[in-house]
């Protein structure tokens, strides 16, 4: 063992060089603005020169917040729209392993407004969900439905919100999925034919268990990019919609840091959300576990 | 291996929410275009610094601004002049869409990189003088022999003076940009075709004579059995002001230490606007009442009555009918109300060049050349009183009564509440929540009441924050 060749040596330090570019980026624009911000969350910093230690007091000042709850609960209720993207992702990527026409105009389709940018999307989302001349009540209108004005409606801000979110990550989703489908060995699925199972069958038994670690990546990251939605509700409701009621965790903290100097403030709402997200992603990996074993 | 995995499920977990927390701050992409323009802006200081050593040394200024491509255009030019006639000085223009602006603003004075010249919100002048952010710019302007400073607005300078006590008076820490007066706007050629007689501008509508001329306004002028033509459509967000002033009630009483919104005169101002809507149906529907809905129908010649402000003006030449402005209808106080917004030019505590920097900001608000400039193309109201009466005497072009936007800014004009204030938030808390009272599902009365605990909440974090600061 101690006969470690002079090659091995002159290798391991050439790998801490390959490394280190990724390390330090890490340690400068990841470690240091997350541990700079558990500090300021301690402290009354307004973002202009002020900053003074107060212990807890943004904390307990969270915890008696009604609009912290409010936008808390928001975040979470547009999350609702994860499950649904996967499941119509799920549907599509199915339907396009089937080979049909058009397979790959269908993918560029769906693919599209994956890379196009978030900030155009959602200019483009809220002149179609314009009360008077937007694209969908134009739609809706032909089947005599007259629909409400979508961003200015409590009721309906955050599932139209929510619709083009599930709208812009179907493609990313679906990609995966299709990727996952086609990996799947096809002896897997003779066997069951010649064991007589129908094709229901063979996708909750054999198609369904092969994509659950896409399912489990796409739950756990959707969940943590769900948790942080910002861009989308700043452009289509600047103001955090009618009664707040599109407002996420993300905007308050934002609307609090960069409009009220409250920087600290915000600091404190951002840890919050952060352990939030921490055990969340916890829980998940412990039952992806517990399921593997079982 | 089981054990490994649990390792590297436990290293996944961590790097996520350290994403998430460092994503809160780096999420921002206006926070870290900021930052990356001012890092840009330094490094060209430093570069042309190095290549003009030897010859005369450059000084060279940032501008920072926001408004529309009119706008931008407009400032661009007068930047180029300045430039012209101070050999010597070198101005990099950083040029932001207005809804990014306050933001980007933040970012750089939270990354210490403020530009030397910058627009400020007038409102935020306390904060950021208290914690140093601008310079006190009294004796350059002062002793500038170009500019007199006594030809600017009163009411527009004193938006800038500061003791460190009270906003009004003391040392100047910025010029006004421009004031903005709300004024209101009715369309002429509806008024003409309907056989009613046009308002007078010296008498302006009581509260009951408004919703009358309204009514009599709203028709359905193609016979399809829908009303196509209204009285109005009043964002709640920049009108509603006006019938709460002339009504006699205000957001917060003189001292600033108390929310007043539960006053039974604002109740009745307020109930008086939702009334519009939903008991007199002068207005564009629920459904339809969205600011861009009532904007364009304004436009399109939809709408009676609608606001004006200056920066209107060069969208409004074209519209297909006539506009003239008016005093806004005035409720128990029989004083007409409105209020004028104002954007500030200041200098940065850490500009290099204060001199030349201060020089930019009088150049740009208060000289002849370069007031001419921007009033020629049209992008605001003259901030220089010579100016101004003769820009008004002009009744050729439309609005013929430019003069009330003057009156605005001399005499009835005030500020919104909010900026009266160290911060907004209990200002704008009124406006999230006040959907249900435009609806008609709650009284203007339960509103008021159960609001105004939570906005003094808020005030009194303002004002402790205030506080804070000044030490």
């Amino acid at each position: 063992m101690e006969t470690k060749s002079n090659l091995y040596r002159k290798e391991k330090y050439y790998g801490y060089l390959f490394i280190l570019a990724p390390v330090l980026g890490f340690l400068i624009f990841g470690l240091f603005p997350t541990l700079y911000s558990v500090y300021s969350s301690f402290t009354d910093m307004d973002g202009l020169g002020q900053m003074n230690w107060i212990g807890l007091e943004n904390y307990t000042e969270l915890f008696q917040d009604e609009l912290f709850y409010k936008a808390m609960f928001n975040t979470l209720f547009m999350m609702i729209g994860i499950p649904i993207g996967l499941i119509l992702a799920l549907l599509l990527a199915l339907g396009l392993n089937r080979g049909i026409w058009g397979t790959t105009a269908f993918r560029v389709i769906y693919y599209i407004p994956v890379i196009s940018s978030l900030a155009a999307i959602s200019i483009l989302w809220q002149w179609a969900y314009n009360g008077d001349y937007g694209l969908v009540n134009q739609f809706l209108d032909l089947f005599g439905i007259e629909g409400p004005n979508w961003l200015a409606d409590k009721y309906t801000v955050k599932p139209a919100i929510m619709l083009m979110a599930i709208w812009k990550g179907l493609g990313y989703t679906m990609l995966l999925y299709l990727a996952a489908i086609q990996s799947v060995p096809k002896d897997y699925y003779e066997a069951a034919e010649l064991d007589g199972a129908n094709s229901w069958q063979a996708f909750w038994n054999i198609t369904w268990p092969m994509v659950r670690p896409v399912t489990f990546f796409l739950v756990v990251t959707n969940i943590i990019g769900g948790s942080q939605i910002f861009t989308e509700i700043n452009i289509m409701t600047s103001t955090g919609g009618p009664e707040y009621s599109s407002a996420s965790v993300v905007f308050y903290i934002w609307q609090k840091a960069f409009g009220n100097f409250q920087m600290g403030y915000a600091s404190a709402m951002s840890v919050v959300l952060g352990l939030f997200i921490f055990i969340v992603t916890l829980i998940q990996f412990r039952l992806d576990k517990s399921s593997d074993n079982a | 291996m089981e054990k490994r995995k649990g390792l590297l499920s436990i290293a996944a977990v961590t790097m996520a929410s350290v994403l998430v927390l460092s994503g809160c701050g780096s999420n921002n992409e206006g926070g870290n275009a900021a930052s990356n323009g001012g890092n840009a802006a330094e490094s060209g200081a430093s570069n042309s610094g190095a290549s003009n050593s030897g010859k005369v040394e450059k000084k060279e200024l940032t501008f920072m601004f926001r408004g529309g491509t009119d706008e931008q255009k407009a400032y661009t030019k007068v930047v180029e002049k300045f430039e012209a006639d101070h050999p010597g000085v070198d101005v990099k223009i950083v040029v932001t869409a207005a809804d990014q602006y306050a933001t980007k603003l933040k970012a750089a004075i939270t990354g210490k990189k403020v530009p030397d010249v910058f627009y400020y919100n007038y409102g935020d002048l306390r904060a950021y003088v208290n914690s140093g952010v601008l310079m006190d710019i009294t004796q350059y302007v002062e002793g500038n022999s170009n500019v007199d400073i006594t030809q600017v607005w009163d009411k527009g300078v004193n938006l800038y003076r500061y003791d460190g006590q009270v906003v009004g008076q003391g040392q100047l820490y910025g010029l006004p940009k421009d004031l903005g007066p709300f004024a209101l706007g009715y369309n002429k050629t509806m008024f003409e075709k309907a056989g009613i007689p046009l308002p007078d501008k010296d008498k302006p509508y009581t509260f009951d004579e408004f919703i009358e001329v309204n009514k009599k306004l709203t028709q359905d002028t193609n016979g399809d059995g829908k009303a196509d033509q209204y009285g109005t459509g009043f964002n709640v967000n920049w009108s509603l002001q006006s019938f709460v002033w002339s009504n006699g009630a205000d957001w917060i009483d003189e001292t600033g230490t108390k929310v007043t919104i539960d006053d039974p005169k604002f109740a009745e101002a307020l109930q008086y606007f939702a009334d519009m809507q939903n008991v007199h149906k002068i207005t564009p529907s629920i459904e339809d009442a969205q600011t861009l809905d009532t904007y364009q129908r304004w436009m399109k010649g939809e709408l009676a009555f609608f606001p004006v402000g200056p920066w209107d003006m060069p969208t409004y030449e074209k519209l297909p009918f006539d506009y003239d402005l008016i005093p806004y209808p005035v409720g128990s106080t029989g004083k007409t109300a409105t209020w004028v917004g104002s954007l500030g030019i200041g200098v940065s505590n850490n500009t290099k060049f204060p001199q030349e920097a201060a020089e930019l900001v009088t150049y740009l608000t208060a000289s002849q050349e370069g007031m001419q400039m921007l009033v020629d193309a049209k992008v605001q109201i003259p901030n220089l009183k010579d100016m101004a009466a003769t820009w008004a005497a002009d009744t050729a072009t439309k609005p013929a009564n430019k003069q009330e936007f003057l009156d605005i800014v001399n005499d009835y004009g005030r500020s919104l509440p909010g900026e009266r204030t160290y911060n907004a938030e209990w200002y704008n808390l009124f406006f999230t929540d006040i959907q249900p009272v435009l609806d008609g599902k709650v009284t203007a009365a339960e509103y008021v009441k159960s609001e105004q605990p939570k906005m003094q909440k808020l005030l009194d974090k303002a004002n402790e924050a205030e506080e804070k600061s000044k030490k």
